[in-house]
């Protein structure tokens, strides 16, 4: 009993602020997800499934927030996750400088999303329209924030850009825990540098890899603070992500009820992917 | 592959790799260069050095955005978060390593559970929360706020390296009459330092850098605004006038660059650490 209590008194502040921070507010959520709400007025209304049922058959802004946000994840998780591989292979080839590189790549990560946003929209509505004086060169002349397919092209390579350095140093990190004598080894044995790589430090730094698609996917499912500064959701709704559709269904046309419904459809895609992916991986680490 | 050519190899990717940095920092080159022009010489040519160096946009700036009295708020919001973030989390993720019960490894989960749900998808719920316990427009309860979303991930970390820690230790303190408080302030709170480095490494950028959350309780209340959200706020009202975007942008990334620069190294070891136990 002594035991209970002294076990309650360490853990009680960290369960409470998780259950009134986090906890309440998810369930009622989902229980809000059920009603009619404005947000404001103390009166809800008992609607049963209207509200998911309205998002996927009447509503083509959170469809198309949908297939955004599939669409930059995917693409945000692949280009990311090559690059800074590659450029972690190439650090790791013992050139000059490697603490400074990795220092440099890893700036943009410090920066706040909101300011990135607009450093890279003065970037591409001034800098862009410079050098399309410069060189007279179409590619530069595009409208790269007022297109609905360049503004998609826009966003995935800014988060790209801001992200990068910290997949850098994950990968890093994990190809220096690749004992040097296996790929000695493995030389010896006549392996080339491709066949090196691809068996026998591809499958070392496997946990690397599945932490940086976990975290990687994840970032991208719920982005928001970039984009809400970059593009604004825009041109139309083209770029925008479903973390700002419910935003803007819950803040700016007070639809409390219907929002929360957007809000746990996003949740349960969150976590269908992530069990997916713990499965996935979880088969394919070896230990070294 | 001679000698020779094999020892060329790491200079030519040396060289490559410099040619993608300063391709990649660019945009923050470009960034520095106009915060220090004037309105006309943007107009003309955004590529050009400024005529005549100036700093009269950061002065502009400086007040506009009411520079000191963000930065305190920003400031005292990180203090809170991270500190109530570490104090709780690593009681409770010592407490969860030591008592190897049911209801302790229960606890256990339903408090790293919130790591898989998104932050958006009860947010809406949250500032109505917030709003019952008197949080909204007040920099304290914005910090209180993170407790409870930044305890999971820290509370886990600790978790994971308390259990390392050998409990011949603690007994030995008890044996000696050491009491409970003393036991986890003196001996174990200093055994964890090198996990508490990664959790307010990692959490005080986080919280320093993060827009949503104060965009959601603070808003539109002027003197309460934080670092980001007064970005936002002025950034947008400037629409075109860019030299003073830039000299914003530069006054934010200052603080977060100057601490970065200060604790390059923990701050990897951080990310590392919370990368490889997460």
């Amino acid at each position: 009993m002594q035991e209970l209590k002294e076990f309650a008194c360490y853990v009680f502040p960290a369960v409470m602020f998780i259950t009134v921070f986090v906890s309440i507010p998810f369930l009622m959520c989902i229980y809000n997800s059920f009603r009619k709400w404005n947000g404001i007025s103390k009166a809800t209304k008992f609607i049963g499934l209207k509200n998911y049922h309205k998002l996927f058959t009447n509503d083509p802004t959170f469809l198309h927030a949908l297939g955004f946000t599939f669409l930059y994840a995917v693409c945000v998780v692949v280009i990311i996750n090559v690059t800074a591989l590659l450029l972690a292979v190439l650090l790791e080839s013992n050139i000059k400088g490697r603490g400074f590189f990795r220092a440099a790549f890893y700036i943009p990560n410090i920066i706040s999303l909101v300011v990135i946003g607009f450093i890279w929209k003065f970037i591409c509505i001034r800098v862009f329209e410079q050098l399309a004086v410069l060189t007279n060169n179409p590619f530069w002349q595009q409208s790269w924030l007022g297109d609905p397919r360049l503004a998609v092209v826009t966003t995935i390579f800014v988060s790209v850009w801001q992200g990068l350095g910290f997949y850098l140093i994950i990968y890093i990190a994990g190809l220096q825990s690749v004992p040097d004598d296996l790929m000695e080894a493995a030389r010896i044995d006549g392996a080339g540098t491709f066949r090196r790589f691809f068996s026998v430090t591809l499958p070392l730094i496997m946990p690397s890899i599945s932490f940086c698609m976990f975290y990687s996917v994840a970032n991208s499912m719920k982005m928001f603070e970039l984009i809400f500064s970059l593009t604004g959701g825009g041109p139309g709704d083209a770029t925008t992500p479903i973390a700002l559709d419910i935003y803007n269904t819950a803040f700016n046309n007070n639809n409390f009820g219907y929002g929360s419904a957007k809000s746990v459809v996003l949740f349960v895609i969150v976590c269908a992917i992530s069990v997916i992916q713990v499965n996935f991986f979880k088969s394919r680490e070896i230990e070294a | 592959m001679t000698l020779k050519q094999e020892k060329q190899i790491p200079s030519v990717i040396f060289v490559l790799m410099l040619f993608i940095v300063v391709l990649y920092l660019l945009p923050l080159g470009m960034m520095i260069l106009n915060s220090v022009k004037n309105y006309d010489e943007i107009m003309k040519n955004v590529l050009a050095l400024p005529g005549h160096f100036s700093l009269k946009n950061f002065a502009v700036v400086f007040q506009d955005m009411n520079y000191p009295l963000t930065f305190f708020n920003t400031f005292v919001v990180t203090l809170i978060g991270t500190a109530g973030i570490v104090i709780f989390g690593s009681m409770a993720g010592y407490k969860m390593a030591r008592v190897k019960t049911r209801y302790s490894r229960l606890t256990f989960l339903y408090c790293i559970m919130p790591m898989m749900v998104p932050f958006q998808s009860f947010m809406i719920t949250l500032v109505v929360i917030a709003k019952a316990f008197h949080l909204t427009n007040n920099v304290p309860g914005l910090g209180i706020i993170y407790w409870g979303l930044g305890i999971p991930m820290a509370l886990f970390l600790y978790q994971g390296f308390a259990k390392t820690i050998p409990y011949e230790l603690e007994e030995s303190a008890l044996m000696e009459g050491c009491s409970q408080p003393r036991l986890f302030m003196q001996i174990i709170f200093p055994l964890l330092k090198s996990v508490t480095a990664s959790v307010i490494v990692v959490n005080a950028m986080w919280i320093w850098n993060d827009f949503l959350l104060p965009l959601l309780v603070i808003g539109g209340s002027r003197e309460k605004k934080t670092l980001q959200l007064a970005a936002y706020t002025f950034m947008g009202q400037y629409k075109s006038e860019w030299q003073n975007i830039m000299a914003a942008a530069i006054l934010i990334i200052i603080p977060a660059l100057v601490i970065y620069l200060i604790f390059q190294k923990n701050i990897i070891k951080g990310l590392v650490a919370g990368a490889v136990k997460g």
